[in-house]
């Protein structure tokens, strides 16, 4: 495991020395594409600054509160749906149909309704975190171990209880694989909603370095919000690492 | 040790709607500590009738009673033990064999203890920590045994709960459930494919057939019943008059 991951930064460096000599031989403008050595020195300058900084908090605002509420209603969704096949019946049809239509497209439509600003984009990054959450929480809610449902049959659990003590646990890995992928999403749906209408933000910092030929701050907000996602990524990997080895079942401890 | 029935299944029918009839007119009665095992082929419907008496599922004919109390629904008198050990793998071996008690409160120092006693007596008090994929399948077996004794159940129904473990750790567990209900006078419905297995445990055994149940034979070994029983001529004999029996069903 270790020498892998030796091995993949070793990669990485060579594609990096790759790229900067490349670079450098063929005399390429850094209009086109900088060297890492010119976008590093970007970077810096930017962080350096405190030029990107309040963009960074900005997008990173609308990611997680995108995050929070399309996740949190996504289970919340996923739960009902998997807990009744009549519910499942009459809306399942209609998420599916919500999630066909390509959401950036209605990034326009969410300017309309809900102006320029922080909204729209919350808006987006929650509707794209929403479906990843609902799909797997459903799924691992009705994919139970007929065994063990009929275990807690005996034991006389009740419904809820069946679900809390019972399908949620066993479901874990796979609601958190789902909050996996929408933190990983979060990140194009903020992005992407910043494009459109914003002039903060990380998105908004990309049109504006485009509009002046700015392109070593492109590669360098794109190194940032890479960074960003990759965290994201990693935070919830613990989160999982956390949730699935907990010290003990809180509920039987003696009073 | 046979005293009045206080279990009974009485003309029990019961179809599922994609296999037809799987049970057919099955009476049966269990006294208080008796030990009763159903035999039979795999798919003779032994299962089911375990979880009609469990009240798992509900009969299309007939009833099953409790102390003469219909059954229509799993009781606080009842244990289960599946054929796998269906145990739940993000919690400690020692708050599986809690769960019963956790589930409806929290837990006392009372059974705590009574907790930690059990898996004590299984062998298992140096695991009570540990996760249920730490353990073995026959260590996993005796903490499902546990989790079913918990409750100080009247009755435990048993499906096939040993049937994916090796000999020797059969035998072994054999001999610690016996001693276990013959502590806690528990008495046992117990489905296996095994004759030997049958010929050891149980007070009764009744042959199940194509969803019926042939007259129980007795076996009369004394209890408490030790390992090298099984190599004595009675055993034998009783085994080979269970396989004449079966054979006689069959035919």
């Amino acid at each position: 495991m270790k020498r892998d991951a030796i091995f993949a930064t070793l990669l990485g460096l060579a594609c990096l020395a790759t790229w900067e000599v490349a670079v450098r031989v063929g005399h390429t403008s850094p209009l086109v594409l900088p060297a890492p050595s010119v976008v590093v020195r970007s970077l810096w300058q930017g962080l350096s600054s405190g030029y990107l900084w309040p963009h960074i908090a900005h997008t990173l605002t609308e990611v997680v509160l995108g995050l929070l509420l399309g996740a949190s209603m996504g289970f919340a969704g996923g739960v009902a749906l998997g807990e009744s096949a009549r519910l499942r019946g009459m809306l399942m049809p209609y998420v599916v149909i919500s999630q066909v239509v390509p959401k950036l497209a209605l990034a326009p439509l969410f300017i309309v309704w809900f102006g320029f600003g922080t909204l729209p984009t919350v808006v987006m990054t929650a509707l794209i975190c929403f479906f990843p959450l609902l799909e797997n929480t459903a799924t691992c809610v009705q994919q139970v171990d007929a065994n063990k449902l009929e275990l807690f049959r005996m034991l006389r659990a009740s419904p809820w209880q069946t679900l809390w003590r019972l399908k949620l646990p066993a479901g874990l890995p796979n609601i958190m694989a789902g909050v996996r992928v929408a933190a990983v999403l979060a990140w194009v749906g903020a992005v992407v909603g910043e494009f459109i209408g914003a002039s903060r933000g990380l998105g908004a910092l990309i049109i504006a370095a485009q509009g002046s030929m700015d392109t070593p701050l492109m590669f360098a907000v794109l190194t940032v919000i890479t960074v960003c996602g990759l965290a994201f990524y990693k935070a919830c990997e613990g989160l999982e690492r956390y949730l699935l080895n907990p010290s003990s079942d809180f509920s039987t401890r003696t009073p | 040790m046979l005293t009045m029935p206080f279990l009974q299944l009485e003309a029990l029918h019961f179809a599922y709607p994609d296999r037809g009839e799987v049970v057919r007119d099955v009476c049966l009665q269990l006294a208080p500590g008796e030990i009763h095992c159903l035999i039979g082929r795999s798919g003779c419907g032994k299962t089911t009738v375990l979880k009609l008496a469990a009240g798992l599922l509900t009969p299309q004919q007939g009833q099953v009673q409790l102390k003469g109390c219909t059954v229509q629904q799993p009781t606080s008198d009842m244990g289960f033990v599946f054929q796998s050990p269906t145990l739940l793998h993000w919690l400690s071996v020692l708050d599986n064999v809690l769960l019963p008690h956790s589930l409806h409160g929290l837990v006392t120092a009372d059974q705590r203890a009574h907790g930690e006693q059990l898996l004590a007596q299984m062998g298992l008090a140096a695991l009570r920590d540990d996760k249920p994929q730490q353990l073995s399948g026959g260590q996993q077996s005796r903490v499902a045994i546990a989790r079913a004794l918990i409750t100080r159940p009247a009755v435990l129904f048993m499906d096939e709960p040993f049937a994916a473990l090796d000999a020797i750790t059969r035998d072994e567990l054999q001999r610690d459930f016996l001693a276990l209900c013959h502590q806690h006078g528990t008495a046992v419905l117990f489905v296996t494919h095994d004759m030997a297995e049958a010929v050891y445990l149980a007070d009764q055994v009744s042959l199940m057939h194509a969803g019926r149940i042939h007259a129980p034979l007795h076996i009369d070994l004394p209890r408490p019943r030790q390992t090298a029983m099984r190599y004595t001529p009675v055993f034998n004999a009783l085994c080979e008059q269970l396989r004449h029996a079966m054979d006689a069903t069959l035919s």
